[in-house]
């Protein structure tokens, strides 16, 4: 009893007389906080420095009130945590970054490679690599931030990000998905978005969907948009809000698709790979259609549905091959359809991606919850 | 002596006297004994009209019952006619072994005996000449009737609860278990206000280890009086300095006897209207006596939910100074912008607000049970309602603070046993105080040092967490967060070593 009661004192003791400061966490007070939502990050004006941008949400900055605007910070720095820091002084509050869940990386920055970035968020204390990672197509992360004006833009990223989950919007991505991509392939893809003048947009918006960006080695080498992005989403079996109209004869057709799988197979003589097969598998709601098609009609619209998605499945591959990126990993596909002979040709594969000949089978199925379909 | 220094008093523990009163038995010495005391009645009678041939009853006024008393004493000794005729040297035989109609008559040769007698309601007889006394039990059976149990409310059993007498508890126990292998062992407690304590357990089955040493703790307690549970709990417990309940009570007979019929062994105490139950083990703490009466899903249901209360109550407040003041990030953002807005414009330290927050949940409920119910129940309502109302609207206080506390407040008040609320609130403010000096690191350093001292009590030779750890290869019993099918509770727990560890085919 005595001990113990001894022992309670000299903690006690030690602390009071500031010793244990440095083995105890250090206290803050939430109200006294700005918390960080969004993070932005661009090349610096200068050679060798960057620039961080970040922006409270609403209330979300100390004694903010109801109707302020959030607050957006930018600094300059020789590196990131250099700007991350001078951020401190900017602020009334203490800058926390523990809630930063969007981070935005501009057009230049990805251009010298975001590598940097994502490591920088993967060993700080408070950055995590959970947040959603986005590509501003044509312009800064800062203009993006800045853009969003009283309302901010992490509601709008928010939206998004909730509304992909849904499947109606592109696909999202978190800076660890993306991080490992680059760490287990080399490149990868994440959404881009391009700022867009409120008045233009109407509503306000002022960040739209501008297809995905794909990376290799870190850098930005090209963006994905149209059929090449619907291409990306057919390959990774994610696709989002795709409507498909198709003209008929007794009128236009309008098919909404619901699910898509793309399997590989590669066709092997001997030990050398000699062509990729990918078969795509895609379901298909008939949306508008006046009245129940014949057997005929209903056969052109399944043709017509495949030929579209095969096209687009083909633009992609193209478009990815043509800059040696395999950011969907057709790669460890082919590994696992056969790892005995993938030990042989791993080492090449950054040469056969591109080179391989390709064979594009795509298979759609129709259907219709309400109603008859033929 | 110095002259600032206080006169010291001998120390040293008056030895107990024994026997009381050593002087001889007679009248004259009984009525010294009982010198000033107003109630302490005296009456000559003669025997059958016979002036020649008296005795003199003595009593105790209110505390013999005047009927029994008059019909089974009084009236025999002046209306039986062999009485006056049996020869003198006979007398004492004929009224002790059937002339009087009291159930019992007990020939005393001590003073001490007879002294004793008269206190527990009994009326003593002397005759003259004679160094005996004979004492006849006439006690009064005023007490309060059997109602029901306040303080653990019986949906679907019985309605009966003990009271204030030991011997009506004994018989309610009796006709719960008509088994002659309960057994009763009677303990006197209290120099002064000699307490019976009786020792109940079932014969061949409760651990006469662990009956051997509650009786030797009793026959130890060497105290003044028995006026309140810790009279006996504080001398009883193997643990002192901890906040933990260790003998477990109930004032319900059936959950009891169901108690003697797990193997543990029971305490009574003449005044108290409650019974104890050993040793007492931590799930004690979580059971009512509705748990075997309800549906067995339904009965594990809610005995997790009290457990999930327990962690509640003691965690909540420390947990929330914890990620509100040094790990924010670990805080779902939505909440944090909560929390943030709500605590906006509070001018106090998230640490300091929960701190006085509990100790006002604490003063007002101190308060509500101090006061009159009808006057306890409006002290809730102005402190809880208004007055918190009216700190949040004056920004004094943060409303997450407020809800943080009262939910582990009302948390607190889903435990069976009160007595372990109590030591989880003790507990509840550690914690926050270590959480407040080093965050998750201080909650997890405080929990740590719970489950240590947990694992470190002891009650009559049990590990107090004998039901999840009962070691050195003991059989377990059945789990105890759930309750199964009592088809399938056919084992009494290993830890309380009982005789026999089978309770059903």
């Amino acid at each position: 009893m005595r001990h113990g009661v001894a022992a309670m004192l000299g903690i006690a003791v030690l602390f009071l007389s500031g010793c244990g400061k440095a083995a105890l966490p250090y206290a803050r007070e939430m109200g006294d906080m700005a918390l960080l939502r969004t993070m932005g990050v661009d090349e610096g004006e200068t050679e060798g420095t960057v620039r961080v941008t970040v922006s409270t949400g609403r209330r979300a900055a100390g004694l903010q009130g109801e109707s302020q605007p959030p607050l957006v910070l930018s600094a300059l720095g020789d590196s990131l945590s250099a700007a991350c820091l001078s951020m401190q002084g900017l602020s009334d509050n203490y800058v926390f970054y523990g809630y930063v869940d969007q981070l935005l990386v501009g057009e230049g920055a990805a251009l010298e490679g975001v590598e940097p970035v994502l490591d920088y968020f993967s060993r700080d204390g408070e950055l995590g690599l959970g947040a959603q990672m986005w590509l501003i197509r044509g312009s800064t992360a800062q203009a993006a931030l800045e853009a969003g004006g009283e309302t901010g833009v992490d509601a709008r990223l928010f939206t998004l990000q909730t509304d992909s989950e849904m499947g109606a919007a592109g696909i999202t991505r978190t800076a660890g998905e993306v991080f490992s991509s680059l760490l287990e392939q080399g490149c990868a893809y994440l959404p881009a978005l391009a700022v867009t003048d409120p008045g233009e947009a109407g509503g306000g918006t002022v960040l739209l969907e501008a297809g995905y960006g794909v990376l290799r080695e870190g850098k930005l080498v090209g963006y994905l948009e149209g059929e090449g992005a619907k291409g990306l989403e057919l390959l990774t079996g994610q696709t989002a809000a795709d409507i498909i109209e198709v003209a008929l004869p007794s009128g236009t057709a309008v098919a909404r698709v619901t699910g898509a799988a793309v399997e590989c197979e590669p066709v092997y003589q001997g030990e050398e790979l000699v062509k990729l097969r990918l078969y795509g598998r895609i379901t298909a709601e008939l949306a508008e259609f006046h009245d129940p098609m014949d057997q005929e009609e209903l056969e052109q619209l399944r043709k017509a549905l495949e030929e579209r998605e095969s096209f687009r499945l083909q633009r992609v591959l193209d478009q990815l091959r043509s800059w040696g990126s395999d950011c969907t990993a057709l790669g460890s596909q082919v590994g696992r359809a056969d790892p005995g002979r993938w030990e042989g040709i791993q080492g090449e594969w950054e040469r056969l991606f591109p080179s391989v000949p390709l064979e594009i089978s795509v298979q759609a199925s129709l259907r219709r919850t309400y109603g008859d379909l033929a | 002596m110095g002259l600032l220094k206080p006169e010291r008093t001998d120390s040293a523990p008056h030895p107990r006297k024994e026997p009381r009163f050593p002087e001889p038995l007679s009248r004259e010495n009984l009525k010294k004994v009982f010198a000033g005391c107003a109630d302490y009645m005296e009456r000559r009678v003669y025997l059958h009209g016979d002036a020649g041939r008296t005795v003199t009853v003595c009593y105790l006024l209110g505390m013999t019952r005047n009927e029994r008393l008059s019909d089974y004493v009084l009236r025999p000794l002046a209306q039986d006619p062999a009485l006056s005729r049996v020869a003198e040297e006979e007398l004492f035989s004929l009224l002790q072994y059937g002339a009087l109609y009291n159930l019992a008559a007990n020939r005393r040769t001590t003073l001490d005996e007879v002294v004793n007698d008269l206190i527990l309601g009994s009326c003593a007889l002397f005759f003259p000449g004679q160094k005996d006394a004979l004492t006849l039990p006439v006690p009064t059976e005023e007490k309060r009737s059997v109602g029901e149990p306040e303080n653990e409310p019986a949906l679907k059993g019985v309605r009966e609860s003990f009271v204030e007498s030991i011997r009506t508890n004994t018989a309610m126990v009796r006709r719960h278990l008509k088994a002659p292998e309960l057994k009763i062992r009677e303990h006197i407690v209290g120099r002064r206000s000699r307490t019976m304590v009786d020792v109940l357990y079932l014969d061949g089955i409760a651990d006469p280890a662990t009956v051997e040493r509650v009786g030797r703790r009793l026959d130890d307690v060497d105290i003044d009086g028995v006026e309140a549970a810790g009279n006996i709990e504080e001398y009883l417990v193997d643990h002192l300095n901890t906040p933990f309940p260790t003998m477990p009570y109930t004032q319900r007979p059936d959950r009891f006897c169901q108690a003697l019929l797990e193997g543990r062994v029971g305490v009574m105490a003449d005044g108290l209207p409650f019974a104890w139950m050993l040793p007492g083990t931590i799930d004690q703490f979580f059971k009512t006596g509705q748990d075997r009466a309800f549906h067995w899903m339904t009965a594990s249901a809610l005995n997790v939910i009290r457990w999930l209360c327990a962690l509640a109550t003691i965690l909540i407040p420390g947990l929330y100074i914890a990620l509100v003041t040094f790990h924010p990030e670990a805080i779902p953002v939505k909440l944090a912008l909560s929390i943030v807005a709500a605590k906006q414009e509070v001018p106090f330290s998230t640490v300091f607000e929960v701190l006085i927050m509990l100790l006002a949940f604490e003063v007002l409920q101190e308060a509500g049970l101090r006061l009159p119910s009808p006057i306890g129940a409006t002290v809730s309502i102005l402190g809880g309602l208004v007055v918190g109302n009216a700190a949040v609207e004056a920004h004094i206080v943060s409303p997450a603070v407020l809800i943080a506390v009262a939910i582990a407040g009302v948390a607190g008040y889903a435990m069976p046993s009160q007595d372990f609320a109590a030591a989880l609130r003790l507990w509840r403010f550690l914690l926050a105080i270590l959480a407040s000096a080093a965050g998750l690191f201080g909650l997890a350093a405080g929990c740590a040092a719970l489950i240590y001292h947990l694992a470190s009590l002891e009650t009559f030779g049990v590990p107090y967490l004998a039901p999840f750890t009962n070691g050195a290869g003991e059989p377990r019993g059945h789990p105890n967060l759930l309750r199964p099918p009592l088809p399938r509770m056919k084992w009494r727990d290993g830890a309380r070593h009982t005789l026999n560890r089978r309770n059903q085919r």
